[in-house]
């Protein structure tokens, strides 16, 4: 293990995949949410006016994705 | 645009995410976001005092215009989405000012100056307000406190307001356990308001660094849309801000207008209103 340690270069490694595994929830969340909201637009066209409700829900899944994204600094 | 190339020298993108102090005063540091923030503070001010001077009846078009749309859709906003349309419109102008407030920080974030075009001993000597944990803390606590010292009014003593966080009588222990967690969920808010802020604003500055350096001598054209993503996103962020922070007062306050109803029900066994809580029937009670 402290071969690999000293050949390979792991804090790259760490911070990709906290970058990765950290926005692909965000990323699924936000296309589920939107997803949603076409098809409610679709069903029931009146259904336009709750875009901020969305909008809302938006930030809030997206927060994760930031703080994994603010998480990679830390790493060393 | 030099300040722009001396940072393409750099091994990679120039980031910061904690402010620099730029000078002290008895001990306490000043920082550059604390800088940029009483100079925006100062700026707002200026902006919207002379706005305020200048609306009139007949719109003129302009800054006022873009102003006022603002102003009115805050204010549909917050009055909506109480039960009580008065009881709304009392906090009307708390909330406009933190909407006006954060969304201008941000978008004057976004000038070229702030950040590493001007340097003061290895730090920049201006940075966004909101880009800066410290500044978004201070937005948060402020805002939570005022909307704890709402709420607590609105329900009429803190105790009464405690009362709310308890679906039942809190000395069954079931109840009392969902309650204080109920209020540590509460403080949580002030973490998470503060914190999506900050972490959209820095990144977002990130974003346009990391692009800019990407773009090596084509800087400003791959900047650009990153830029014009941003200035969505400091609007976007400040409309949630409020949003969310109307919410925990409403949610709060309409809570504690639809107690007489819940009341009325274990007294007496039978609701006036069944599956209807109109703001009109606990205006009238009270």
């Amino acid at each position: 293990m402290a071969i690999i340690a000293e050949t390979v270069n792991t804090v790259i490694i760490g911070k990709g995949l906290m970058i990765g595994g950290g926005f692909i929830g965000p990323a699924i969340g936000i296309g589920l949410i939107g997803g949603s909201y076409m098809q409610a637009v679709g069903r029931n066209p009146e259904a336009s006016k709750f875009l901020g409700q969305a909008l809302i829900f938006v930030a809030l899944a997206e927060l994760f994705g930031l703080l994994a994204f603010a998480s990679t600094f830390i790493v060393k | 645009m030099i300040g722009a190339l001396q940072l393409l020298a750099d091994s990679g993108p120039n980031v910061h995410v904690a402010p620099g102090g730029v000078f002290s005063v008895g001990g306490l540091t000043i920082t550059n976001s604390v800088i940029y923030g009483w100079i925006c503070a100062v700026l707002i001010c200026a902006a919207l005092i002379w706005v305020a001077r200048q609306v009139t009846v007949k719109p003129k078009g302009g800054l006022i215009q873009f102003i006022e749309v603002g102003v009115d859709f805050i204010t549909n906003l917050v009055e909506n989405s109480f039960d009580d349309k008065e009881t709304g419109r009392r906090y009307v102008p708390f909330f406009v000012t933190i909407f006006f407030f954060i969304l201008l920080n941000n978008w004057l974030g976004l000038l070229p100056f702030v950040g590493d075009g001007l340097q003061s001993s290895d730090h920049p000597l201006l940075r966004p307000f909101t880009g800066d944990l410290n500044g978004t803390l201070a937005i948060g606590v402020f805002t939570m406190l005022f909307v704890y010292a709402a709420s607590i009014r609105e329900a009429g003593g803190p105790l009464k307001y405690l009362h709310h966080f308890f679906v039942g009588n809190p000395r069954n222990p079931l109840y009392f356990i969902i309650g204080v967690l109920e209020m540590f969920t509460d403080l949580t808010r002030v973490i998470s308001l503060s914190l999506r802020l900050f972490l959209n604003v820095t990144i977002g500055e990130i974003l346009i660094a990391v692009f800019a350096y990407l773009g090596h001598v084509l800087a400003p054209l791959t900047a650009l849309p990153f830029t014009l993503l941003e200035i969505f996103v400091g609007a976007l962020q400040a409309y949630v801000f409020t949003i969310l922070a109307t919410m925990y007062l409403s949610i709060a306050i309409n809570h504690s207008s639809a107690h007489p109803a819940d009341d009325d029900l274990t007294e007496e066994g039978v609701p006036e209103t069944i599956g209807v809580n109109t703001a009109g029937s606990a205006h009238g009670r009270a």
